[in-house]
């Protein structure tokens, strides 16, 4: 029994000794960095290779890097325990602005603000806020509108398909607007929709995508992460001569994923954006409660791919941005779904 | 001395702290069938292993025809044209013969020409052997004496110029131990070599040119067939006289203890095993139940102790029912538990074993030491684990753990397989002691007080006739899952054969 | 004693294994260093990092590591006593999550109710569900021979998705707009030790692995378990031991401590339900077990190691900027070489046996 017994506590002493060699080995080591650099953080819950959604907020994160001098740090959070934790990594070693880039983390962005208020945390999409913890909000519909018109214009078939990640008000928002977009320019086209419940499954998005083509979409427009390359797949493959078939970027500009199927991306310059909070939290003109960017800021547009513009009539390019003129302007309302929480008080 | 087949010297080999061999020499010439005897944990099965190159031993030389082998390794054995016959079976059971006999040899060609190959050389070997072998059955299919002779067709298969079979005869039928001595006899005429281990002393001479007997890891005896007889070689064995077994005498049965009422069972395979059995049990007797292995002996009885629940009719059994399984203790005892644990297997929720939910284990330890002390167990040490001791050994724990339940009704499933002699003498005077309500019941029952005279009942299944003819007060063979009593008149082997081997008679 | 130790034999069994195991470990390091390296990161940094991370002050290691430990130290005892018992329970991540909406369930449906009450009943709650979770593998395994393996993966699937349904419909949060629920009232809580993030789920972990490795040693019951872990055929002909009830017993056991896992880290980290609420806990569980040689005690490290590399592989990716797959990369590459200098440590102590 006492032999076994001892057996079977090796390999936790084998564990025990490797953790003992670390520490050990390398010492604990403490953070040296100066105090007076701004310190940015970034948290995502997916892969920054994404091309789109996360990548964006990266190469932001590297933009306020190089603009403003800030030491700067990006944690991939793989699931909701790890959240908070992430929070109070960055809470309890002193950085200044947390940009969490989900509405997934607003509970414990939250309960993070009030544990450390010298810390700002920006919640892209965010649904809650509180004194130092602001929501991003990207009016990609004006953007994803724009998308739809061009839909409506380049649809033979008269029936097009969005493929959605997660039913969330945000993705739920630029279908919405799509379809506005799309019906502005013929009022009986069908509009397909699905939804795969991930943003990054590219096979059940290309399953989803290769339904819709078959179901006669030859339109189809994306709001998912990663898995916007199964979209993309499907309809590359299901392209030919007599039919084109044509893919809409979203979420950032994805022209060059796919440029011979890619009619435009309804893109949010996440970059542009994310300088734009940091710039104005270190000049202190970060205003409370939610920021809205939208297409009159130019942190969103819709932008059509150069390759694809021969193939493109005249007359619906025209229409398009006589349409971006009128939202610029507050002539146009394009739909979206509200969901923060509490509009904020005061400016 | 240049003549010899296998000539073993002064091998000498240490597990921790056991001295398994100590001085451990084999000289055996070709054209003969050399017996090697010895108590269980003699260093028999020990010094076969490393004439196999499977231990390496600490001292000594091993040559084979002449030319000394390597320490180590079975492969140079193999080559030497050493073959062995192990005590347990090592066949897929999910294979089939051939595939069997072609898994380890190295045909060449594909996996499905060697299959041809080997069907042929089959067919040849049965012809030579006269041995009836389908080889395309499935080996899970087969009786456990057809696997027998499996295992030693693809022994023979490689041709092996020294052939070693541990103990083949323990799961044989009277009939298939005839052939398989036949077979033998014909291996030796090509001037091959047989080792076999044994520990039946009159099958062993019937077939034995020479005989070399090991006690305590050496050699203490090296003659010819002539020169000994079964006395002689048990007092080597043993190292002291030995008292013949006293038959038991007829005792009267008394109550009722146990009753089975048109028992039906399953086997493992889902196929029925045991059909319509109908049987008492009586204080102070012992019911001996004969048959040839994987008749249902198995199933019958799991029933008979309240292990497994009849499939169909009632079983009404008493309180505690002792049992022993076959496979020398392995199927009863926890490999990886010591000694304590495994006696606690029988008695860990026993009043006097336990405080409230804990196990006491100082009154387990000493329930543990009695089973020991009383049976004889030889351990390396009290931590010892089952699988530590040899399969005899393995056999008195389990044994001796049975009886110490002080049970009401006693199943035993071939008791004495594998006990050498003192072993199986001292188990033979238990059984009887016991169902006399001797004080054997009172001295094993670590757990006390039982009233005098009640003596449990007794079943002993039993591939031994003999051992059955010997203990049983009444006598039954198992046949194809029917049990077939055997009236006074016809108690002998012949009486008993008949039922199970000739055609049945009314 | 001294000289026994001297004598080359039992050094080379020793030691020998010693040095393999070491040599592992350095092995596994050097070509983490190596890949690190090549990516273009600093692999010193990197270490400092991750020691930091993991330990690097006292509430740092109380709150991530020792959070990060707690759901691995529970699942992996509800593995290790599933093992103990010869059955293969691969289904602590479904019965995490069952627990897990157990206690979300409870702590929203009685917000009024005072914590004294709320608190245990969520636990209660979450226990009885992981244990309900493996009613159908332990039926069909007793009933109809199937065997659990296939049975609690499967229940894993039904679980994950049961949840992804319950968040997107009956149990969405109010306002009905994302995926997860709302956050469980402040008395279904677990408190918070210390002024960190470390929670009371980590001293009843620890206290119920002891409970178990106790049990398991002295009790007729941990004896009847291991006894029909090692052998299930000995267990059944000694006549004393009903083997299909010990099954079930530890099957449901094992499925409560998973439910609690789930409990407990709803009640102390995360507060609401979501759909990938747990990161694998149930399957690095196994691991964890595995590794612990399925010793309740030695789970305690076993879990606090897991703990120590995931919380220092995400300061590896916040302070040196390693990306994820890299970090995922070289934790696979550390548990491999603790697999196995653990195994040649093993078979260094087990070279007696045999004969």
């Amino acid at each position: 029994m006492s032999h076994s017994r001892i057996r079977r506590s090796v390999p936790a002493l084998a564990a025990a000794c490797f953790l003992g060699g670390l520490v050990v080995g390398c010492g604990g080591g403490e953070n040296d960095s100066p105090d007076d650099a701004l310190r940015v953080a970034l948290l995502t819950s997916g892969p920054v290779s994404d091309a789109g959604w996360y990548a964006g907020a990266y190469e932001g994160l590297l933009l306020i890097e190089e603009s403003l001098g800030a030491q700067v740090s990006h944690q991939q959070t793989r699931s909701p325990a790890e959240f908070d934790e992430a929070f109070f990594s960055y809470g309890s070693s002193g950085y200044d602005l947390v940009f969490a880039h989900g509405f997934e983390y607003q509970d414990a962005a939250l309960r993070a603000g009030e544990e450390f208020p010298e810390l700002t945390i920006v919640v892209s999409s965010g649904g809650r806020i509180s004194d130092n913890v602001r929501s991003l909000i990207f009016r990609l519909e004006e953007g994803s509108y724009l998308a739809g018109m061009m839909a409506g214009g380049l649809t033979r078939s008269r029936v097009v398909g969005m493929v959605g990640g997660v039913a969330i008000p945000p993705a739920q928002g630029t279908f919405r607007a799509f379809e506005a977009g799309a019906r502005s320019i013929d009022p009986d086209i069908e509009v397909l929709e699905a939804f795969i419940g991930s943003w990054d499954d590219v096979a059940a998005a290309r399953e989803a995508a290769t339904a819709q083509l078959n179901r006669g979409a030859d339109v189809l427009v994306h709001n998912t992460d990663a898995a916007s390359f199964g979209v993309f797949q499907a309809v590359r493959e299901a392209n030919g001569d007599e039919n084109p078939v044509w893919a809409i970027g979203m979420n950032r500009d994805q022209n060059d994923v796919a440029p011979e199927v890619i009619a435009g991306s309804a893109a949010i310059d996440i970059p542009r954006a994310f300088l734009d909070v940091a710039s104005r939290f270190t000049a202190g003109t970060l205003p409370p409660g939610a920021l809205d960017l939208s297409l009159g800021e130019g942190v969103v547009d819709f932008i059509v791919n150069p390759e694809a513009l021969g193939r493109i009539p005249a007359d619906l390019l025209a229409r398009i941005d006589e349409a971006r003129v009128a939202i610029r302007e507050g002539m146009l309302e394009v739909p979206r779904i509200e969901f923060l929480e509490e509009e904020p008080g005061g400016p | 001395m240049g003549g010899a087949a296998v000539e073993m010297r002064s091998v000498s080999k240490r597990f921790g702290s056991v001295e398994a061999l100590a001085d451990a020499n084999l000289s055996a010439r070709p054209g003969e069938v050399h017996a090697l005897l010895g108590e269980n944990g003699a260093g028999k099965t020990t010094l076969m292993r490393v004439l196999c190159g499977m231990l390496r031993p600490d001292g000594g030389e091993v040559l084979v025809e002449g030319r000394r082998l390597p320490p180590e390794g079975t492969r140079a054995a193999a080559a030497a044209g050493v073959g062995m016959v192990h005590q347990h079976f090592t066949l897929v059971p999910s294979l089939t013969v051939a595939e069997n006999v072609a898994l380890g040899t190295r045909e060449g060609g594909g996996f499905r020409l060697a299959l041809e190959r080997v069907h042929e050389r089959l067919t040849e070997l049965e012809q030579v052997t006269g041995l009836p072998v389908d080889p395309g059955a499935a080996v899970a299919g087969l009786s456990v004496g057809a696997k027998q002779r499996v295992e030693i067709l693809k022994a023979l298969y490689r041709d092996p110029r020294v052939l070693v079979l541990d103990e083949p005869t323990t799961v044989l039928g009277p009939q298939e131990v005839d052939w398989l001595f036949g077979v033998l006899r014909s291996l030796v005429e090509e001037a091959r070599t047989v080792l076999l281990i044994g520990h039946k002393l009159d099958e062993i001479l019937r077939v034995a040119d020479r005989v070399t007997v090991l006690r305590r890891g050496r050699t203490v005896l090296a003659e010819g067939r002539e020169a000994v007889d079964a006395p002689g070689l048990a007092r080597a064995m043993i190292g002291r006289e030995t008292t013949p077994a006293a038959r038991p005498a007829r005792v009267e049965a008394g109550e009722r203890v146990a009753r089975l009422k048109a028992v039906g069972a399953l086997g493992e395979d889902g196929r029925t095993a045991v059909r319509d059995v109908t049987l008492e049990v009586h204080r102070g007797e012992i019911v001996g139940i004969g048959g040839v292995e994987g008749n249902g002996q198995r199933e019958l009885a799991l029933v008979l102790s309240g292990r497994r629940r009849p499939a169909a009719g009632s079983a009404d059994l008493p309180a505690t029912v002792s049992l022993i399984p076959q496979d020398r203790g392995a199927g009863g005892l926890v490999a990886g538990f010591d000694l304590a644990e495994n006696t606690a297997l029988a008695f860990h929720d026993d009043d006097a074993h336990r405080r409230g939910p804990l196990i006491d284990w100082a009154a387990m330890r000493g329930t543990a030491h009695e089973i020991v002390t009383g049976f004889d167990v030889r351990a390396p040490g009290w931590r010892a684990t089952a699988q530590s001791l040899s399969g005899g050994n393995r056999q008195k724990l389990l044994v001796g753990r049975e009886l110490a339940r002080a049970p009401d009704l006693l199943v035993a499933e071939n008791p004495m397989r594998g006990l050498d002699i003192a072993a199986a003498a001292f188990l033979r005077a238990k059984l009887v002691e016991l169902k006399g309500g001797g004080p054997g019941a009172e001295e094993a029952g670590g757990a006390g007080g039982r009233p005098a005279g009640a003596a449990p009942g007794i079943v002993l299944f039993s591939t031994d006739l003999d051992e059955v003819l010997d203990l049983a007060d009444r006598v039954f063979v198992l046949v194809r899952g029917q049990l077939i009593a055997v009236p006074e008149a016809e108690r002998n082997p012949a009486g008993m054969g008949r039922p199970m081997f000739g055609s049945e008679q009314a | 004693m001294i000289r026994q130790l001297l004598r080359p034999r039992l050094r080379s069994r020793r030691i020998g294994p010693l040095a393999a195991g070491v040599v592992a470990l350095l092995a596994a390091t050097l070509l983490a260093a190596a890949g690190l390296a090549l990516a273009g990161y600093d692999p010193a940094a990197a270490g400092r990092a991750l020691v930091s991370g993991a330990f690097g002050s006292w509430e740092r290691f109380a709150s991530i590591t020792l959070v990060r430990a707690t759901p691995l130290i529970l699942t992996g005892l509800a593995v290790a006593l599933a093992f103990r018992a010869g059955v293969w329970n691969i289904g602590a991540e479904g019965q995490l999550y069952a627990g897990a909406v157990a206690a979300v369930w409870v702590g929203l449906t009685f917000p009024g109710a005072p914590a004294w009450l709320l608190l245990p009943g969520a636990m209660a709650a979450a226990a009885v569900a992981g244990g309900l979770w493996t009613l159908v593998p332990v039926g069909l395994k007793l009933r109809a021979g199937v065997g659990e393996v296939i049975t609690t993966i499967l229940m894993n699937f039904v679980a994950i998705h049961t949840v992804a349904w319950l968040v997107h419909g009956p149990l969405q949060e109010a306002r009905g707009v994302f995926p997860q629920t709302d956050p469980v009232a402040l008395a279904a809580r677990l408190p918070r030790l210390g002024s960190g993030r470390l929670h009371a789920g980590f001293p009843v972990a620890v206290v119920l692995a002891g409970a178990l490795w106790w049990l398991l040693r002295h009790s007729a019951w941990g004896f009847r378990v291991r006894a029909v872990g090692a052998s299930i055929r000995a267990a059944a002909v000694s006549g004393r031991i009903h083997t299909g009830r010990v099954v079930l017993g530890a099957f449901l056991l094992s499925g409560m401590l998973a439910g609690l896992a789930g409990g407990v880290e709803v009640a102390g980290v995360t507060f609401a339900l979501y759909e990938n609420l747990s990161p694998g806990y149930g399957y690095t569980a196994i691991a964890v077990a595995l590794l612990a040689g399925l010793n309740p005690l030695a789970v305690l490290l076993a879990a606090g190691f897991f703990g120590v590399l995931q919380a220092g592989a995400a300061a590896m990716q916040r302070d040196v900027g390693v990306p994820a797959v890299w970090v995922s990369a070289i934790e696979a590459l550390v548990i491999l070489a603790v697999v196995a200098a653990d195994r040649f440590l093993r078979r260094g102590m087990a070279g007696k046996g045999g004969g």
